[in-house]
């Protein structure tokens, strides 16, 4: 039946199938009018990992969050080092700190510049009115040129090479120890970070260029971020230093309101205070709030309690950035976009290529560092171990790891809270109104997929059990559900953008 | 020609163990063959891929269409996935038509054994019987897939 006849309450599902089911699925209710009651935003999550912690050493648990997690594994293995300093009462030394958060750097470079080209890229780079067949990395690397392209491999290989040189293995770094890190830098090492440090940072200032010509010369785009369907007006979350600037490895945990004004500050164990979690019956997923405002639903502003993470969340909830450069960037953005904090979901993709510049000149600091190649790399506990917690803002958000222990280090309990998990109410919003200025009656067409993935796609929401996924595309389904729940009609874009109804 | 066998899963996650069940099996019985294992996504999974002729990819395939266990065999021009399909999902097709594109050292022959897996998302969940049954008749698909002269199943 063709979705346009439909004109009874159903709830549409926008499902995208992959071989482990790994990729967020949006549920759309319509009303009786047909048009957009709610949309949700789901993740399938895999299930029963508490319960394979238990029993296990945690001094294992770096190790095995990482193994969990194919797309941020250097952010699980950070997080889960964090908790076992916590959990053992042992600082690192200064330049274990120093070589973690360097390593940690050289990951942010990658990770987001692939975000930003080759994910975002097909959004902005190409253009959201692009023709599907130019919507992909192809039609990124025909925009930006064979060169570009070259470049962003190359950059990506040269800064794996020094996570692998520096973190045992690329993929997945087995370098983090409660009170240190296993292995020092020599001075070999460290000329190589310069090296590709020094690069690093003159590509982050390419690629800001190459955002300053292709988006922000570009009216349409422009409007587009600015356009209300792609606005929220929420709490934001994210690490800051001493001196409330952005930092990615250790600080204090902040939260502005939707205001801008500080709202909470406090270390990452104290995280219970502050976070509490929701869940709602069509869904897998722990929505957390700000648990001294309290869950009010999915409504923007100060009375709710929902709040953002990642990219732009981090620069709202900072006062600046660290490094010059970074901090110049930072200023432009926020006076284009009115002042803070933005708002503005699809700025998350400029935000993500602030944050590029920042790690590459921390990247950069950090390795010029004489203390970098110190040999000193470990304090060794020698408290009984009962519980800790450890934060870091993985690329994607705010992450943490929280364990307790019997006293010879074994798991009772374990209880993660990912990045994707601080966004989902805030994804949720953001779906729901594109759904509602996208969809209009019962015709759903074609471009409200893209649009609507648009939506979501600008937080990078991050699976973890999203891996290597075959056949290698995301096919997306719209399933039309009678009041009973029964699909009466679908649409369904395949894996070679074909559409069938 | 040179060939690999690029053997891609989780170890923790039920029947996503299954890839690198075949690479353990592969590197006692094979020793000739080369042999790479991967639990990670995207982009990297390009560094797997280059320097070889031939790849032979051995994954866990989700079609729900299939019972568990069932393997099924296709090649890369089989799948069409760029363009078309999401325009923000990079996997291991998508990487390959960029290596292509931005003329790295990309296999020219590429052929996927695929096994319907049961469960891949438990964390330390159990392999289904029939799912670890296919390990065997994995094997002596590329034991066969080996010696055969490259392009001779082009469907392309």
């Amino acid at each position: 039946m063709p979705a346009e006849t439909i004109s009874t309450p159903r709830n549409i599902t926008i499902d995208p199938i992959t071989r482990l089911e790994g990729h967020g699925k949006i549920d759309i209710w319509l009303n009786a009018q047909g048009q957009v009651d709610r949309a949700y935003f789901q993740v399938p999550e895999l299930r029963g990992f508490e319960k394979f912690a238990q029993g296990r050493l945690a001094e294992d648990m770096p190790q095995i969050t990482s193994r969990i997690c194919g797309v941020c594994p250097t952010a699980h293995h950070m997080a889960g080092t964090k908790a076992l300093d916590s959990l053992y009462q042992v600082q690192p030394t200064s330049a274990a700190a120093k070589i973690r958060e360097l390593i940690y750097s050289t990951f942010y470079v990658e990770d987001h510049t692939l975000h930003f080209y080759f994910l975002g890229g097909p959004d902005f780079v190409v253009g959201p009115q692009a023709p599907a067949a130019q919507r992909n990395v192809l039609g990124v690397i025909a925009k930006v040129g064979l060169e570009t392209g070259q470049k962003v491999i190359s950059m990506r290989r040269r800064l794996r090479e020094l996570i692998a040189l520096a973190g045992g293995k690329p993929a997945h770094p087995v370098f983090g120890l409660p009170g240190g890190v296993a292995k020092r830098l020599t001075e070999e090492d460290r000329k190589k970070f310069q090296e590709v440090a020094a690069e690093a940072v003159s590509f982050a200032h390419f690629t800001l260029e190459v955002f300053d010509s292709v988006v922000l010369k570009n009216s349409d785009y422009v409007n587009l971020i600015l356009s209300d369907m792609f606005i929220h007006r929420t709490y934001y979350l994210g690490m800051v230093d001493d001196k409330n600037r952005v930092n990615f490895y250790d600080g204090q945990l902040r939260v502005v309101s939707p205001e801008g004004k500080e709202y909470a500050k406090f270390p990452g164990d104290r995280y219970l205070d502050y976070v509490a979690e929701h869940v709602e019956p069509w869904s897998y997923m722990k929505f957390t709030f700000l648990k001294p405002i309290g869950w009010k639903g999915f409504v923007d502003g100060p009375e709710s309690g929902i709040y953002a993470v990642a990219p732009l969340a981090r620069l709202n909830a900072a006062d600046g950035m660290a490094t010059p450069l970074a901090q110049q960037a930072y200023e432009k953005m926020y006076a284009t976009l009115g002042g803070k904090p933005a708002h503005h979901t699809l700025a998350i993709h400029w935000a993500r290529v602030v944050e590029i510049l920042y790690a590459a000149e921390r990247m950069k600091e950090l390795a010029d560092d004489p203390e970098i190649t110190s040999p000193d790399i470990r304090n060794i506990p020698t408290a009984v171990p009962k519980e800790g917690v450890g934060v870091v803002e993985a690329p994607r958000g705010t992450l943490i790891h929280h364990y307790q222990t019997d006293e010879k280090g074994r798991i009772t309990k374990a209880n993660l809270i990912v990045a994707t998990q601080n966004n989902a109410a805030r994804i949720a919003m953001s779906v729901d109104k594109a759904a509602k200025g996208l969809i209009k009656g019962s015709d759903i067409p074609e471009g409200v997929l893209n649009m609507v993935e648009m939506a979501f796609r600008a937080y990078d929401p991050c699976n973890g059990c999203a891996t290597h996924s075959l056949p290698g595309s995301m096919p997306l389904m719209v399933r039309l559900h009678g009041p009973q729940g029964e699909v009466v009609a679908t649409l369904r874009r395949d894996g070679d953008g074909t559409v069938r109804r | 020609m040179s060939l690999r066998v690029l053997c891609l899963g989780n170890s923790l996650l039920a029947d996503d163990a299954f890839g690198l069940l075949v690479a353990e099996r592969l590197r006692g019985q094979e020793p000739h063959v080369d042999v790479a294992e991967a639990s990670t996504s995207g982009f990297d999974l390009l560094d797997y891929t280059l320097g070889a002729d031939r790849l032979l990819v051995v994954d866990t395939f989700k079609s729900g269409a299939l019972p568990p266990g069932a393997i099924s065999v296709f090649r890369e021009e089989d799948v069409q996935s760029v363009p078309g399909g999401s325009p923000h999902y990079v996997g291991l097709f998508e990487a390959l038509r960029l290596g292509k594109e931005l003329r790295l050292p990309v296999p020219q022959d590429v052929t996927i054994i695929a096994v319907e897996p049961a469960d891949c998302l438990t964390v330390g969940g159990p392999m289904h019987p029939a799912v670890q049954g296919a390990v065997e008749a994995v094997l002596e698909l590329i034991r066969k897939q080996s010696v055969v002269r490259p392009g001779a199943h082009n469907c392309g």
